[in-house]
């Protein structure tokens, strides 16, 4: 009910239904008094002009055969039709017109509005004065054609009210209707807007100036509301996106902080190793030279040596590992080079089950750094993906090339040429792959592997100021990206100084 | 027949009394020229015509002491409607240059208007000139 109340249309009614309840009445009376006060005024100006013209008639009559002329006079009045009654008083004569008229109450007093007395005949008396005396004609008019007329305008008038009124509530409902309509339809649409529809138009289409004002207002904030959804939502993807960016380099720096506390710690103990081992080593090799070579004893010490040599290997490894692979002074060469000779070497050992394919552009790319890291780097990858084929075959990709702004997370905007090594093999469990870089994990048995493969190409990469990033289908295969920024202007330099020096 | 001759007397005293006879006088000063006029004469006047009396012209003063006076004065002198006869005024005012009757409102104030001026004639009920010496009666306008 407050709903309806507080419509537009219905108020727009209801103000214009109080207006008209508020003027119709006094406005109908107004106009009602005024045609009864015109007609009055004509009826009483009329008889009243006729009353005096017969009383003059009256008063000029010669003396001769004054009855006669009087009745005729009385007569002529009566036959007019107006006059109900006509009479004249000479002293104790009273005359009367010859013709009969209707019965009818005469009041003793004249009349002087219309309606006096309330018996629907107008009296009116005129002192005739002739000569020596006086005489008093008397004459009543009918009222009630006048009252008629005057009803029958006061119809008229009611009618036209009720024409107005009816006319003016048509007028309102169309008038609520026309200003209601764009309202509702705007109404409408901002509640589309408000529920999430954001895209569609406010666009309402009227006549009335304020309405299109409101329409373009509407719109303009409809617009506004659009731009600063739009930004908001591209802030919080940016943001979402920052922030996965900034947990991701929080998880690679512990991993880094990681791997370079157990690579410092390992690095320690391998160089008190290193020490240990030297001894050991040196003893053993003149205790074989003094002993027999058919003897028991120097076969013994000559697996003494070679467990030695292997260790003190493992310790190089590991030293090579802590050292940040700074060994060589870094220098700029194709990176085509090594991987060439690595594959080339890998051939010789590793069965025909498995392809081996290089996909290599004709460009130099350019790399710096240590090539004979390079070659480690691509043996130990291509090792690790001939491992997951040995069983099972398949195919060993080795693919060159350049990229800007590689797509990972990780990776800083740049140019970088790119080795990826690919395999056909069982893939890498989910929760292995998380921990492929770090020193001594293994999944191999015990004997088989140190875990220090993939720590070592992580520790080349990253001294070669590269990034190494792995991905893997379990029963699909893997693939290993190793970044290394593009050293091109560093080459031309280089080139540009060795023609300059010869 | 006891109880018929009280209820009359009863309502003899309750019912209200005719009023007596009354008249409406045409009326000028003692000393007026003015001797005798004919309705139309009065009307004439009235509505502000020019009516002379020994080459003056009169001058209508207005009664307007009572307002059944001035009923009767539309309907018995003027024999027209109050607005038409405003009309008529207006009309011999401004397109002829008549004069407007003077009006007064006390009956004391005719009266002394009427011994002021020989020449001015007004009208006023029979009671009210009662045996005042200085006004005169020229002719009866209405009686009831």
């Amino acid at each position: 009910m407050e709903r309806l109340v507080n419509s537009l249309r219905v108020r727009l009614i209801g103000v214009v239904l109080v207006i008209l309840a508020a003027l119709v009445p006094p406005l109908y009376l107004g106009v009602s008094a005024i045609v009864r006060e015109g007609y009055a005024e004509r009826f009483v100006n009329s008889l009243r002009v006729y009353s005096r013209l017969m009383a003059d008639e009256l008063e000029a009559l010669e003396e001769q055969d004054l009855d006669r002329r009087a009745v005729a006079l009385l007569d002529s009045a009566v036959l007019s039709g107006q006059v109900l009654f006509a009479e004249i008083r000479d002293g104790t004569r009273v005359l009367h017109s010859s013709i009969a008229t209707a019965p009818i109450r005469v009041p003793a007093q004249d009349d002087f509005y219309l309606g006096d007395h309330n018996d629907q005949v107008y009296f009116i008396t005129h002192t005739v004065n002739r000569g020596d005396h006086s005489m008093t004609l008397r004459l009543g008019f009918d009222e009630v054609p006048t009252r008629e007329s005057i009803a029958a305008a006061e119809r008229r008038v009611l009618m036209a009210m009720g024409i107005f009124v009816a006319a003016s509530i048509a007028v309102a409902v169309w008038l609520s209707a026309v200003i209601a309509r764009p309202m509702v339809r705007l109404q409408l649409a901002a509640q589309r807007v408000a529920g999430g529809d954001t895209h569609t138009q406010l666009r309402v289409y009227s006549s009335i100036r304020e309405v299109q004002e409101l329409n373009y207002h509407l719109e303009h904030m409809r617009r506004e509301l659009v731009g600063a959804n739009e930004r908001l939502s591209r802030e919080i993807r940016e943001r979402e996106v920052s922030e996965e960016k900034r947990l991701d380099l929080e998880r690679r720096l512990l991993h880094r902080e990681r791997i370079a506390t157990i690579g410092t710690l390992a690095g320690g103990v391998a160089h008190e190793f290193n020490n240990i081992m030297t001894p050991i080593l040196l003893y053993s090799q003149l205790a074989a030279e003094e002993v027999p070579a058919e003897d028991a004893l120097a076969d013994y010490l000559r697996r003494v040596i070679a467990a030695a040599h292997r260790a003190r290997s493992l310790v190089m490894r590991i030293l090579t590992f802590s050292r940040g692979m700074d060994s060589q002074q870094p220098t700029v060469f194709p990176l085509r080079v090594p991987v060439e000779e690595a594959l080339a070497l890998l051939r010789e050992i590793v069965p025909t089950n498995i392809e081996i394919v290089l996909a290599a552009p004709d460009q130099t790319l350019p790399v710096r750094g240590d090539a004979s890291l390079v070659h480690q780097v691509v043996i130990n990858l291509c090792t690790n993906a001939y491992e997951a084929m040995r069983q099972s075959g398949g195919r060993l990709t080795v693919t060159l090339g350049t990229i800007e702004n590689p797509p990972e997370s990780q990776v800083r905007p740049g140019c970088y040429h790119v080795l990826e090594v690919s395999d056909t093999g069982h893939g890498i469990d989910p929760l292995v792959l998380a921990h492929v870089f770090e020193p001594f994990f293994t999944t191999r048995e015990v004997g088989e592997g140190t875990g220090l493969g993939l720590s070592v190409v992580h520790g080349i990469v990253s001294s070669m100021g590269g990034v190494i990033t792995v991905r893997s289908t379990v029963g699909s295969g893997t693939t290993f990206s190793v970044y290394l920024p593009a050293a091109t202007r560093q080459l031309q330099e280089a080139a540009a100084a060795a023609s300059t020096g010869a | 027949m006891r109880r018929l001759l009280t209820l009359l007397l009863i309502l003899s005293l309750v019912a209200p009394a005719r009023p007596a006879s009354q008249a409406v006088v045409l009326v000028v000063g003692a000393d007026s020229p003015a001797i005798e006029m004919d309705s139309v004469s009065v009307r004439k006047l009235f509505l502000g015509v020019p009516v002379l009396v020994n080459g003056k012209p009169l001058h209508p003063l207005r009664n307007r002491s009572d307002p059944l006076l001035d009923e009767i004065f539309f309907q018995q002198i003027v024999a027209m409607s109050q607005s038409s006869y405003d009309r008529q005024i207006l009309i011999g005012v401004n397109r002829q240059g008549w004069l407007r009757p003077e009006e007064y409102s006390r009956v004391e104030d005719v009266v002394a208007a009427l011994n002021a001026d020989p020449n001015a004639v007004s009208y006023m009920w029979q009671r009210d000139v009662g045996h005042n010496p200085k006004i005169r009666v020229i002719r009866v306008v209405w009686s009831d």
